[in-house]
C-alpha cells in the first residue's frame, strides 16, 4: 500500500462515515417520520405513498421474520417503533406486559367499518388497544383430479384411501384444534375430558398421515406427492398459481382464524400519526385495495363489496359469515397450555 | 508408480459439497416457477421484479454502507490489538487482552445480540445504524486482530529495524515498510470482516433501529410471504458482486505487494 492510496483510503472512511450519519438521521428533519415494524410486502408500497401525500409526513418501514424475535428486541428494550403487527396471540402477551398504547377511539373514526362477526370472536373485541389488519384461515388443500367426492369436512382425515398421501401441520395448537372442531368443541377448550377424545380423533387420524410437517407440505402438493394437506390459506395460495389443481377449502365445522392487529407500542413518538394510518388503512377503499394487493383479508365489511369477484368467491381468502362465525382465533392459554403439550406428546409417540 | 488418486476424489467431494448448493440457487433464480419444485422454463423475470422492489435497495444501501465502515473501522482497531499483542506478547495485560479478543468468537451470536442491545439501550443510543456498526465492529475486531497476528508472527521485523538505521522514524517506518509488507493479510483481514458484516443477521436484528433494515433482515422477513426466487435472484446479484470484490482485491493485493516489494 503506498502512501496516496493510504490517503486515499483515509478519505474514502471519512466520506463513508458522513454518508452513514446523513443516513441515519434520515435527511428530512421537516416532516414527521412515522416507524412501522412488520411483515415484509405486507402493505401495498402505492398506499403508503398516498399515505405520506395527504398527511405530510415520511413512512419508514422496518420489517422482522417473528413475532417472538420480535417480541425479545422490544423487551429488551428497543424503541423507536410507533406501529406494529403482530399476531394476535402475540398482542396479548404485549398488552400484559405493558408494551401497548390505549388506542383514542376520537382519532379512529374509520373503526364503525370493521367486521363485528370478526370482533366478536376476536382476542381484542372493544379494540382496545390493537385493529384487526389482516386475516388469514387454516384449512384443507387437495388436488381435484386426484381426490374423489371431497368434503368440506375435517373428517377427510379419516378416509383411508388417501392413507400415506396426506400432511397435517405439526403444530400442537392447530392439529388439535382442528379434531376438537370435528367434534364439536372450541379449539380454545381446556376441558381434560374434550381434549382427550380430540387425542383419540388425531389417534385415528395419524394412522392415514405421511406426516405432522410445516413447511415441505407446500411443495409436497404443488408436486402431487401429497393429495390432501391440511395448511395455511397463505401459503396455498401461493402454491395454487404453480398447480392450478389445488384447491383450498373451509371446513364446515369451522377452523382457526389468524389474525395481524395493528397497535401502537408504548414507546412510540409519533402517537396521532400512527391513529391517522390505522384510520387510512380503514378505509374501505383503502383496505379493499390492500386486500387485493396482500392477498389476505383486511375484515373491514364496508370494503367486502368493493373487493374483485375472484377475492370474494375464493375460500383461502374470503369466508361466508356462516361459516366465518364457526372459525376461532387461537387464544394464548396460559397454565392450560401444559394440557396441549402433554397430549400432544402422547399423539406423536402414538399412544 | 502409480499416484494416488485420493487427494484428487476428496478435493472433488469438497467442491462438490461447497459449490452444489449455490449452483442450485444460481440454476433456480432463473426458474420461472415461484416454487422451486419444478423447471418452468428460463426467464429473467425475477430479476426483473428486483429493479421494482425499492425496499429491497434500500436494504442493500444499508448493508454495504455498514459493512463499509465497519471494515474500515474493524482494520484500524483490530491491526493496531494484533500489533500489540504481538510485541507485548509475554505480558500479563496482554495475555488478558487476547482473551478478550478471542472472546467474541465463542460466544453465542444471540446472547451477543442482546446484550448489546441491552447495553445500547442503558447507554440512552438511538438504535439505528450506528447501534449495527458498533455491533458489527465488536466481533469483527476479533478476526481482523486474529488475521493480522497470524501474519505479524511471521514477519521479519529486521526490515524494520534496518529502516530505523537509515534514518526512518516510526511513523515512517510503520507506513513504507510495516503497512506495505502487511498489505496482503490487511486485505484478507478486511474482506473477512466485509462478509461478516454483510452477512450477519441475528446480531443485527437485534441492535437495528427504525430505518436501518439491512438485506439479511429483509431476506428472513420476505420468505413469510415465500417470494424465494426473488431471494435467488437478489443472492446471485450478490455473489458476483462477492466473486468481484475477491478477484479485485487479489489483484490489488498482489501488485501492492510487488510494489512494496521493491
Amino acid at each position: 500500500m503506498t502512501h496516496t492510496s493510504l490517503r486515499r483510503l483515509v478519505i474514502g472512511a471519512g466520506i463513508a462515515v458522513i454518508a452513514l450519519g446523513a443516513a441515519a438521521c434520515g435527511g428530512s428533519k421537516a416532516q414527521p417520520v412515522l416507524h412501522i415494524y412488520t411483515w415484509a410486502d405486507y402493505v401495498k408500497p402505492d398506499l403508503v405513498a398516498r399515505f405520506e401525500a395527504e398527511n405530510g409526513c415520511t413512512v419508514v418501514i422496518d420489517t422482522f421474520d417473528s413475532n417472538e424475535a420480535m417480541y425479545a428486541k422490544l423487551k429488551a428494550g428497543a424503541s423507536g417503533y410507533d406501529l406494529i403487527t403482530p399476531t394476535s396471540y402475540m398482542v396479548s402477551l404485549m398488552q400484559s406486559q405493558g408494551m401497548l398504547q390505549p388506542l383514542n377511539r376520537d382519532w379512529l373514526p374509520n373503526l364503525i367499518h370493521i367486521d363485528s362477526d370478526y370482533l366478536a370472536i376476536s382476542l381484542d373485541p372493544k379494540m382496545d388497544h390493537s385493529v384487526p389488519y389482516m386475516m388469514t384461515n387454516t384449512g384443507i388443500a387437495y388436488l381435484k383430479s386426484k381426490v374423489a367426492d371431497f368434503k368440506p369436512s375435517w373428517g377427510m382425515f379419516d378416509r383411508t384411501d388417501l392413507k400415506g398421501r396426506t400432511v397435517m401441520l405439526n403444530d400442537m395448537r392447530e392439529t388439535i384444534g382442528a379434531a376438537l372442531k370435528f367434534l364439536g368443541y372450541s379449539l380454545n377448550s381446556t376441558n381434560p375430558e374434550e381434549l382427550n377424545k380430540a387425542k383419540d380423533v388425531v389417534l385415528r387420524w395419524r394412522a392415514n398421515l405421511a406426516k405432522f410437517e410445516n413447511e415441505q407440505y407446500k411443495t409436497g402438493i404443488a408436486s402431487g406427492e401429497f393429495l390432501l394437506v391440511h395448511g395455511y390459506s397463505g401459503d396455498i395460495l401461493q402454491v395454487q398459481g404453480e398447480n392450478a389443481d389445488i384447491v383450498f377449502a373451509m371446513p364446515q365445522e369451522g377452523g382457526v382464524i389468524s389474525c395481524d392487529d395493528l397497535v401502537i407500542a408504548k414507546t412510540a413518538s409519533e402517537v396521532k400519526l400512527a391513529h391517522a394510518f390505522i384510520n387510512f388503512v380503514h378505509d374501505p377503499k383503502v383496505a379493499a385495495e390492500n386486500t387485493e394487493f396482500i392477498q389476505y383479508l383486511c375484515p373491514n365489511k364496508d370494503a367486502y363489496p368493493l373487493l374483485s369477484e375472484a377475492i370474494r368467491t375464493n375460500p383461502g381468502i374470503f369466508l361466508a359469515p356462516e361459516l366465518r362465525a364457526k372459525c376461532e382465533v387461537l387464544a394464548d392459554l396460559g397454565a392450560a397450555n401444559a394440557l396441549y403439550v402433554k397430549i400432544w406428546d402422547e399423539i406423536k409417540a402414538g399412544k | 508408480m502409480k499416484r494416488s488418486r485420493f487427494p484428487f476424489l476428496v478435493t472433488g467431494a469438497v467442491l462438490i459439497f461447497f459449490w452444489l448448493p449455490i449452483l442450485v440457487l444460481i440454476i433456480q433464480s432463473f426458474n420461472a416457477a415461484r416454487f422451486g419444485g419444478a423447471w418452468q422454463g428460463f426467464s429473467f423475470k425475477w430479476y426483473a421484479r428486483l429493479f421494482h422492489e425499492p425496499a429491497i435497495w434500500e436494504a442493500a444501501r444499508n448493508t454495504l454502507l455498514i459493512a463499509l465502515v465497519v471494515t474500515l473501522v474493524s482494520l484500524v482497531l483490530g491491526t493496531t490489538s494484533a500489533l500489540a499483542l504481538h510485541r507485548f506478547a509475554k505480558s500479563r495485560l496482554q495475555r488478558f487482552h487476547y482473551t478478550l479478543i478471542y472472546t467474541p468468537l465463542v460466544v453465542p451470536e444471540i446472547l451477543m445480540g442482546i446484550s448489546l442491545l441491552m447495553a445500547f439501550v442503558a447507554a440512552g443510543l438511538r438504535l439505528g445504524m450506528i447501534t449495527i456498526v458498533l455491533a458489527h465492529v465488536t466481533f469483527c475486531i476479533s478476526y481482523v486482530a486474529l488475521v493480522v497476528l497470524g501474519r505479524l508472527q511471521d514477519f521479519d521485523f529486521t526490515i524494520v529495524e534496518a529502516a530505523r538505521d537509515l534514518g526512518a522514524n516510526g511513523w515512517t517506518a510503520a507506513r513504507r515498510i510495516l503497512l506495505p509488507m502487511l498489505a496482503p493479510g490487511l486485505a484478507a483481514a478486511g474482506l473477512i470482516a466485509f462478509t461478516l458484516s454483510v452477512d450477519d443477521f441475528v446480531i443485527t436484528f437485534f441492535v437495528a433501529g427504525p430505518g436501518a433494515t439491512t438485506l439479511p433482515i429483509r431476506v428472513y422477513s420476505m420468505i413469510k410471504h415465500g417470494a424465494t426466487p426473488l431471494i435467488n435472484a437478489l443472492s446471485t446479484l450478490l455473489l458476483l458482486v462477492t466473486f468481484g470484490t475477491v478477484f479485485l482485491s487479489q489483484r490489488l493485493s498482489k501488485s501492492g505487494a510487488m510494489e512494496g516489494g521493491i
